[in-house]
């Protein structure tokens, strides 16, 4: 199913997805080249307290133990600070805990591979996710999911420099936000937000990572500005 | 009983595992205070950043300084608040996803009650006793008489006292953080030369109050010659700034030991925690002045006073000796009094 996957590597693993780096939080096991279990609500706020409930959850229905993994996967960012470092947290620790490697996504991959293929093919998925304060978190794909550009913090109108000379398939939270800006774009169906099913099973065809060395993926600065001395 | 110890709830990342006995297997605390130090003070958004990076090679390090295995654990704690949200969650989330893995028992533990517990890791004190906390964060007196059970006296009604000399230092030109600079200069300095103000001394209460003092500061400096001031001055000011403090914290522990000795009897210990607590100059007059108000100081190895995650493993030995663990839905609090029957304070915020 998904790019890089070869035969036999996915009917052997067995992993556990994660992603709260935006709005949605949700878990999946990933087991014999299928989604096992999967829970997936879109809860605003309140991550840090729904996400390892959400992971029990789906290892419990997945019948496998922590030990029966081979991997964790989590999305890494960009999204909101505090959602992906609960989810890198989580990843993190589960990992430590029970000796396992981590595969980190993007948030932008994870919401562009969630585009069916056939809508895909022969188009350019770009991927917008609202960032606030006036821009996007921004990346363009090809039909087999290999990046076209960096991703990037944009100005919305500035999305369409992404995706020069084909046809666009538009998708993520900010896809209304940057709709506008295109001459033709087709809208994928759906809320465009990352889901872990798709995580685990973008994970299947890639290498693991020590999981101390998969680090957020702000893609902003924690802006801040020293203080003013007047205390 | 082994439990292992996170804290995140400012600007150290730390982790320890800490025996029943109070025995500490290990203790790691990293500091952030070169990140932070531009900014003369604790940004949240790049506290929160550094502790997810470290926090996971930290527990790491922890437990193999202990030779143990997480299956040898018998809970997890870690400091839920009150503290910087984010940061707090990344502790939070870390201790639930390893007590998951194991299925041990967590334990979501207040940094008031860590420090309020601490004069019991490793000696023994009985409750019940009364507590002087004073950080970066809390100014307060509070009666412990059992694990759980707080009663505050008094708190800030503005700043924590670890803040006001933060703030101070800022003002003299003293490097970040503020605590140690000012009681490096006040060494040399003439505590009799600068007549700063006591606030809320001869009040009734317990309560502190911190802003008069900085406004008196903040004149002085001004009235100097010199910009900077010079150095020589400078340390009589910080002398008499922290004789001012001794002289509020004896004015208030006179009402506070009252409180406490109408409620529990004569005698009794007062123990001084928080970070503040590690300042020699204080202790020393606190020493003098808990006697004068018939009290034993007991205050904590300085390294156990600032941040650290082998108080938080402490006090989640005392809660899981008592059966308080957390389920691993509960929520990180950036505001929670020890004492919740405590009028808020608004000008404190979550300092009270």
């Amino acid at each position: 199913m998904m790019a890089g996957a070869g035969p036999g590597v996915s009917r052997r693993r067995a992993i556990l997805a994660l992603d709260s780096a935006t709005a949605a939080c949700s878990a999946a096991v990933w087991r014999n080249g299928a989604v096992a279990a999967r829970r997936f609500a879109v809860p605003g706020r309140g991550h840090a307290e729904l996400l390892i409930p959400m992971i029990q959850a789906v290892m419990a229905e997945s019948g496998l133990a922590y030990r029966d993994l081979d991997s964790i996967a989590a999305t890494v960012g960009p999204g909101t600070f505090t959602g992906l470092r609960i989810g890198l947290a989580a990843a993190r620790g589960l990992a430590m805990a029970a000796g396992l490697p981590l595969i980190g996504v993007t948030t932008l991959e994870a919401v562009a591979a969630g585009v069916a293929a056939s809508l895909r093919a022969g188009r350019t998925t770009v991927v917008a996710l609202d960032a606030r304060r006036g821009q996007v978190y921004a990346q363009a794909f090809d039909t087999a999911l290999g990046p076209l550009s960096a991703p990037a913090a944009l100005e919305p109108a500035a999305v369409p420099t992404l995706a020069p000379g084909r046809p666009v398939v538009l998708v993520g939270t900010g896809a209304s936000l940057v709709a506008a800006h295109f001459e033709a774009a087709r809208r994928a169906p759906g809320d465009g937000l990352p889901d872990a099913a798709v995580v685990a099973a973008l994970a299947v065809g890639r290498a693991a990572s020590e999981a101390t060395e998969v680090a957020p993926f702000y893609l902003r600065d924690p802006g801040a500005t020293p203080p003013d001395v007047t205390g | 009983m082994l439990v292992l110890g996170i804290e995140t709830s400012c600007d150290e990342t730390a982790a320890a595992v800490v025996e029943g006995s109070g025995r500490v297997r290990s203790n790691i605390v990293l500091s952030q205070l070169d990140e932070h130090r531009p900014y003369g003070g604790v940004v949240p958004e790049i506290a929160a950043r550094g502790h997810v990076l470290h926090l996971d090679r930290l527990i790491i390090r922890a437990m193999a300084e202990a030779s143990l295995d997480f299956a040898d654990l018998d809970g997890v704690a870690a400091t839920a608040g009150p503290g910087l949200i984010g940061g707090l969650m990344v502790g939070l989330t870390t201790a639930k996803a390893i007590a998951a893995v194991h299925e041990l028992p967590l334990i979501a533990v207040n940094h008031l009650e860590a420090h309020a517990l601490t004069p019991r890791l490793g000696q023994s004190l009985a409750f019940p006793y009364l507590l002087l906390l004073i950080s970066g964060g809390h100014c307060q007196f509070l009666m412990v008489e059992d694990v759980g059970a707080y009663r505050r006296l008094g708190t800030t009604l503005d700043d924590a006292l670890g803040e006001a000399f933060d703030k101070a230092a800022r003002m003299m030109g003293l490097p970040y953080p503020g605590g140690p600079a000012i009681e490096d200069a006040a060494r040399s300095g003439d505590a009799d030369r600068f007549d700063l103000p006591r606030p809320m001394a001869g009040r009734p209460g317990c309560d502190f109050s911190f802003s008069g003092l900085k406004t008196a500061v903040r004149k002085t400096i001004t009235d100097l010659p010199g910009s900077p001031p010079r150095a020589r001055d400078v340390a009589d000011l910080c002398a008499s700034f922290q004789a001012a403090v001794a002289d509020v914290l004896e004015d208030r522990l006179g009402h506070a030991a009252a409180a406490f000795h109408g409620a529990h009897g004569r005698g009794g210990a007062l123990v001084v925690a928080g970070g503040v607590a590690a300042n020699r100059y204080l202790r020393q007059r606190l020493a003098a002045s808990a006697a004068r108000f018939d009290l034993g100081l007991v205050a904590p190895a300085p390294a156990l006073c600032t941040d650290n995650a082998a108080i938080v493993a402490w006090a989640g030995v005392e809660r899981l000796r008592h059966g308080f663990t957390d389920p691993l839905d509960v929520a990180a609090r950036p505001r929670w009094p020890l004492d919740p029957e405590a009028k808020p304070a608004i000008g404190a915020g979550v300092k009270a």
